[in-house]
């Protein structure tokens, strides 16, 4: 199956105000897959963000290629058709509402692409339903909590039917609890409605859920693989001034000492088990 | 020296169909030399509790005292005392204004009124505080920076006005793990050089594990407890869950090895005590 979206040693670069010529990304090479719940994580100023714009043609390669379901984002043709196969949330929940009233907020989307007003009512609904807020549907977003009003700033993405969402720290401004409604909505999208995540995050313990993390340093990708191979490293991670899950530490700290444990272990319950056999 | 509610209650839009008590009933006092974590979910009152400490919420009833001077009163030196308690809010990056990192730190010193040569000396200071060096930084733009360093700059302007109290309301949102790290290194030495008390605002259990001692849980518009961290989060780990908070990590590694049977003392809190009882069950060095 071709994959979803395809990066071709995806280069950008831009000039900075002293006149330096940075590379933001050198030439990244990623296949993401259609259905695929993947994690990218990596320091203030790795390229996260600047992948994340290319990803719905927000910004254009400097050199390489981005491919999205086979379309080239330098083709200009395929602007709109790209857009509605990649939608985009941010950090700010507050940025990201127009409107007075939620399903509203979550028409505004497909109002704007023209979809038939038959058609509007039963599309916010099923979103809504998606994200759990349908008894929020004649809400005011700006008195919701954090979490709500970006489940809402969610639906009105996943009312266009998009087949991958990229999310760029959707929880940086949550508590831990709308931190929480946040990952289980992104689980219960994928499952459901088998839509494809990029979510860009400095939680651990999010990535952690994810079916592939990537690691980016300089623009980058210096590590990849499935959370438990990638967070077991933990004296990489810790030279990319990113932080291991505290279980990780704990066994590597052990193993140091002469205890002999499972490589991979990440999760607090994998290394109770390791401990308590 | 010292700050002290006595019997605050504040109502957000009072007299209209959205009225909301923000805060029920609190009374604290918090001393100068004290790192108070308050932490609690979203809408239980953490942030118009701290807007009180340095007056600029008014509370609809009860009072609030700095340095045993009533705020609501007449005293000549209200604004003095006001003047005490720093306050540095969410993305403090997004306050920054001036031209220059100097310029921005300067701002509050000259307000104050300091001489030109003060007001130098104090943003020199501030800088070395922060970490961000003062022939490299001072006259370049803010906004060249990247967010963790603008964010120091935003904190600088308020470490400036040398406050006796400081409120950091989620100094680390948004900020990769070694930008934490970093602002928190700046915060602890500022907190030991200077003797001064920290007032911090996280919902990271984490944070107020490592760097507090004494926390502040809110929930529902009052304070539904006060104590040292171990005692917060080794005894009160249900009421905790029932204030749909967290407890660190740590905790809750200790709690799934006390159960799958491995002979741990109670009491511990940080990763290191951690290992350390891990490896002294095994029979480890």
């Amino acid at each position: 199956m071709q994959p979803l979206i395809e990066l071709q040693d995806l280069t950008h670069a831009y000039t900075d105000a002293e006149n330096n010529q940075v590379l933001a990304l050198q030439k990244l090479n990623l296949q993401i897959e259609q259905g695929e719940f993947l994690a990218v994580i990596g320091a203030n100023g790795c390229g996260k963000s600047t992948l994340a714009k290319h990803l719905n043609a927000l910004l254009l390669p400097t050199g390489g290629k981005c491919l999205v379901n086979g379309m080239d984002t330098q083709d200009e043709s395929h602007l709109w058709d790209i857009r509605q196969t990649v939608g985009m949330v941010f950090q700010n929940p507050d940025n990201q509402i127009v409107a007075a009233v939620v399903e509203e907020d979550v028409a505004f989307g497909l109002e704007n692409i023209g979809v038939p007003h038959a058609e509007i009512r039963p599309r916010v609904e099923t979103a809504l339903k998606a994200v759990d807020m349908s008894a929020y549907a004649l809400h005011a977003p700006h008195l919701l909590s954090g979490g709500q009003k970006q489940r809402v700033a969610i639906a009105g993405v996943v009312a266009l039917e998009p087949r991958c969402i990229v999310m760029d720290e959707p929880t940086a401004m949550l508590d831990p609890l709308g931190r929480k409604e946040i990952m289980a909505t992104v689980k219960k999208l994928q499952r459901e409605k088998q839509i494809t995540f990029v979510y860009i995050t400095h939680y651990m313990n999010e990535a952690m859920q994810a079916d592939r993390v990537i690691v980016m340093d300089h623009g980058q990708i210096v590590m990849q693989g499935k959370p438990a191979e990638v967070f077991s490293r933990v004296a990489e991670l810790q030279t990319l001034h990113l932080e291991a899950p505290l279980a990780a530490t704990v066994a590597a700290d052990l193993r140091h000492a002469g205890l002999s444990l499972p490589r991979d272990i990440i999760t607090n319950e994998e290394l109770a088990a390791a401990l308590c056999r | 020296m010292s700050i002290r509610l006595e019997h605050v209650d504040f109502i957000y839009m009072q007299g209209t169909p959205y009225e909301k008590q923000a805060l029920s009933d609190v009374s604290l006092t918090i001393n100068k030399g004290e790192f108070v974590a308050v932490i609690g979910h979203t809408g239980s009152g953490k942030s118009t509790m701290v807007q009180h400490l340095n007056g600029l919420l008014q509370p609809s009833k009860g009072k609030v005292f700095i340095e045993d001077v009533d705020l609501a009163g007449k005293a000549p030196n209200i604004k003095a005392c006001k003047q005490k308690v720093g306050m540095v809010f969410q993305y403090p990056e997004h306050q920054i204004f001036a031209e220059t990192v100097f310029e921005d730190i300067a701002f509050g010193p000259r307000n104050k009124g300091m001489s030109e040569a003060e007001v130098e000396q104090q943003v020199h200071e501030a800088m070395d505080f922060v970490g961000l060096d003062y022939e490299t930084y001072a006259k370049r733009s803010p906004f060249q920076l990247s967010g963790g360093q603008m964010r120091r700059v935003a904190i600088a302007g308020v470490v400036a006005m040398k406050p006796d109290y400081l409120i950091l309301d989620e100094p680390s949102a948004g900020l990769d793990p070694g930008a934490k790290e970093a602002i928190f290194e700046r915060i602890m030495k500022l907190y030991q050089a200077r003797k001064i008390a920290i007032i911090l605002v996280t919902h990271s259990m984490e944070e107020a594990a490592r760097y507090a001692n004494r926390i502040l849980v809110l929930s529902k518009s009052r304070i539904l407890m006060d104590g040292t961290p171990r005692e917060i989060f080794l005894h009160h780990r249900d009421e905790l869950r029932q204030a749909s908070l967290d407890i660190p990590q740590t905790v809750q590694l200790v709690e799934l090895l006390r159960q799958g049977g491995l002979k741990l003392p109670e009491g511990l809190l940080t990763e290191p005590a951690v290992v350390a009882a891990i490896k002294k069950v095994r029979g480890l060095h």
